[in-house]
């Protein structure tokens, strides 16, 4: 059997393999360090990133659904100067190429955090979150209009010395046409997708589980669609997709791979396992040798 | 991990004991700390299911929880039968600390907020003589372990329809007069609101064991918050809690 090489290259970007955690699924890296050492990982995305600190949504803030569950956090995060001098030294030192994401309320607002952020010289990459279900501003107001889209990709890539990855919300009806435009716009790539907007209720005390009513829906249940949302936008944009939405194994992350994504995020898998990405990275190396398949090159997009 | 139901047994309508053994850091074990156990092989129930830890045997090596059935997940949980294994985390979070020697310490457990004060009770026995224990149920009916923790030390029952023990609150049994210097808590928000309320104005440290939904339980997802006493920070219950001293965080 050959010896696969997982290696991916991202807008420049090197990755020893293909597998990050998801944003907001790995907070800043350090309780996973304590499972294994993040320099497992492809790269390591950190929580989403304000200019000012965030408290986030009222609690109950996740709850399980089948197969999956919801999540209202509301972006909550220690503000990106916090981030900079606390958190991102520390991952710095895990020998691990960092993404970092960033949201905000305001043009203005993710202009000065993508720019702080690249100037610290601490990310690789920025993934620019436009698709947070869970905020009153920012988030979607920002994801669901090409034009939009299209005027802060425009904006926050004059500030950024590093690539840019967009990353899109299903919760639209055309995402091809957001990725069209965001890629017209400059993006270095394309992360799809963030989670779909659901809602559970409690019929004994007959309202919303969510002290935020609505939430994100993650997990196995979404990976269908993910996968189909991957496969659509790269039938209509070049640059590279990072791939993501309810990915528990190799053969999940292989799905995503052959609809054309280069490397994939897994998010609430981590919760369930904190062995998750380890795992998964593993079982697509195994497919590989098992399958004599040299390069995820050789694989990528070729359901398409 | 994975560990060996040793013993599964019903103690009232809705809640189950169950005793686990195989490998487990149990000297790790800190009182109040809990365990993440993965519901069903992760398939439907993604997200594990935290229970506190109520006893830690380091020499048997054995531990055993209590919980109470709320959906399908604990509904699962109960359905288990001595020889099946459970996927388990932990131990996670940060327990009780134990108060100075010879200290007066009052313990106070209401329902499902009972078990985890056991493990507790039993490592203050080194501690201390000086032991109150007062625990608050429903009724008669929803009592457990009572006796189990008579064998520690004094007991005081308060059930809301007084068909065991007084009638009325654990608040009512409460002696603020008695200079207890800790107090140990756990139980339903109300109850410990109640109790830091009572307690006002009297020289006490207390502790209390807060409860919220959970999803990664290890402290990445920022899911199972709490705001301090001042509202202006958030403490992640799986991580710098469960277990906290009631002056720092918003009861």
């Amino acid at each position: 059997m050959s010896n696969p090489n997982l290696a991916v290259e991202l807008a420049g970007l090197k990755l020893k393999n293909p597998v990050m955690p998801a944003s907001g699924c790995f907070g800043f890296g350090r309780e996973y360090s304590n499972y294994y050492p993040l320099s497992q990982l492809g790269a390591v995305v950190v929580k989403a990133t304000t200019l000012e600190p965030r408290l986030g949504n009222p609690t109950p803030r996740v709850t399980e659904v089948t197969a999956g569950m919801l999540n209202a956090i509301g972006l909550a995060n220690p503000g990106v100067e916090k981030v900079i001098t606390q958190e991102l030294p520390w991952l710095a030192k895990q020998d691990v190429p960092i993404i970092v994401n960033v949201a905000g309320s305001t043009e203005r607002e993710y202009c000065r955090v993508v720019e702080e952020i690249s100037n610290s010289g601490y990310a690789q990459a920025i993934e620019l979150n436009v698709s947070c279900p869970n905020v009153k501003l920012g988030g979607l107001t920002f994801g669901a209009d090409p034009k939009v889209l299209a005027n802060l990709i425009k904006k926050v890539k004059k500030v950024s010395a590093v690539p840019l990855f967009v990353k899109l919300s299903p919760n639209v009806t055309d995402i091809q046409d957001l990725a069209i435009a965001a890629e017209a716009a400059g993006a270095d790539g394309l992360s799809l997708i963030n989670t779909l907007i659901g809602m559970q209720i409690d019929i004994k005390t007959r309202k919303p589980v969510l002290a935020n009513k609505i939430g994100g829906l993650s997990g196995p249940a979404i990976k269908p669609v993910a996968v189909r949302m991957v496969y659509q936008v790269a039938q209509v944009v070049k640059i590279p997709i990072i791939g993501m939405g309810g990915i528990y194994s190799g053969i999940d992350a292989l799905e995503f791979i052959m609809a054309g994504a280069s490397a994939v995020m897994v998010g609430t898998a981590n919760f369930t396992n904190p062995m998750a990405c380890p795992k998964i990275i593993k079982e697509i190396a195994d497919f590989m040798a098992a399958e004599g398949i040299e390069s995820l090159e050789e694989i990528r997009g070729c359901a398409l | 991990m994975l560990l060996d139901v040793t013993g599964i047994t019903n103690l009232t309508s809705n809640i189950w004991e169950l005793c686990l053994s195989g490998p487990f850091p149990y000297q790790r074990v800190q009182a109040g700390q809990f365990i993440n156990i993965l519901i069903n092989q992760g398939k439907d129930h993604i997200l594990r299911r935290p229970i506190s830890i109520a006893e830690v045997d380091t020499n048997k090596k054995s531990l055993t929880i209590v919980f109470r059935v709320v959906g399908q997940g604990t509904e699962w949980l109960s359905q288990r039968q001595v020889g099946d294994q459970l996927n388990i985390i932990g131990p996670l979070g940060t327990g009780f600390q134990l108060p100075a020697k010879n200290s007066k310490v009052v313990v106070v457990g209401g329902g499902i907020g009972v078990p985890p004060l056991y493990q507790l009770v039993k490592e203050l026995k080194q501690i201390t003589n000086d032991l109150t224990i007062i625990l608050g149920f429903r009724n008669q009916a929803d009592c457990f372990w009572v006796e189990r923790f008579a064998k520690l030390g004094q007991v005081l029952v308060a059930t809301n329809d007084g068909s065991f023990g007084t009638k009325g609150f654990v608040t009512d049994l409460l002696d603020t007069k008695a200079n207890y210097e800790y107090l140990y808590s756990c139980g339903p928000r109300g109850m410990l609101q109640a109790l830091k309320n009572h307690c006002q104005g009297i020289n006490i440290q207390g502790y209390v064991s807060l409860e919220e939904r959970m999803a990664c339980g290890v402290g990445a997802c920022y899911g199972c918050v709490c705001s301090s006493a001042d509202r202006k920070l958030h403490y992640r219950i799986c991580k710098e809690g469960p277990v906290f001293n009631w002056e720092e965080v918003a009861l």
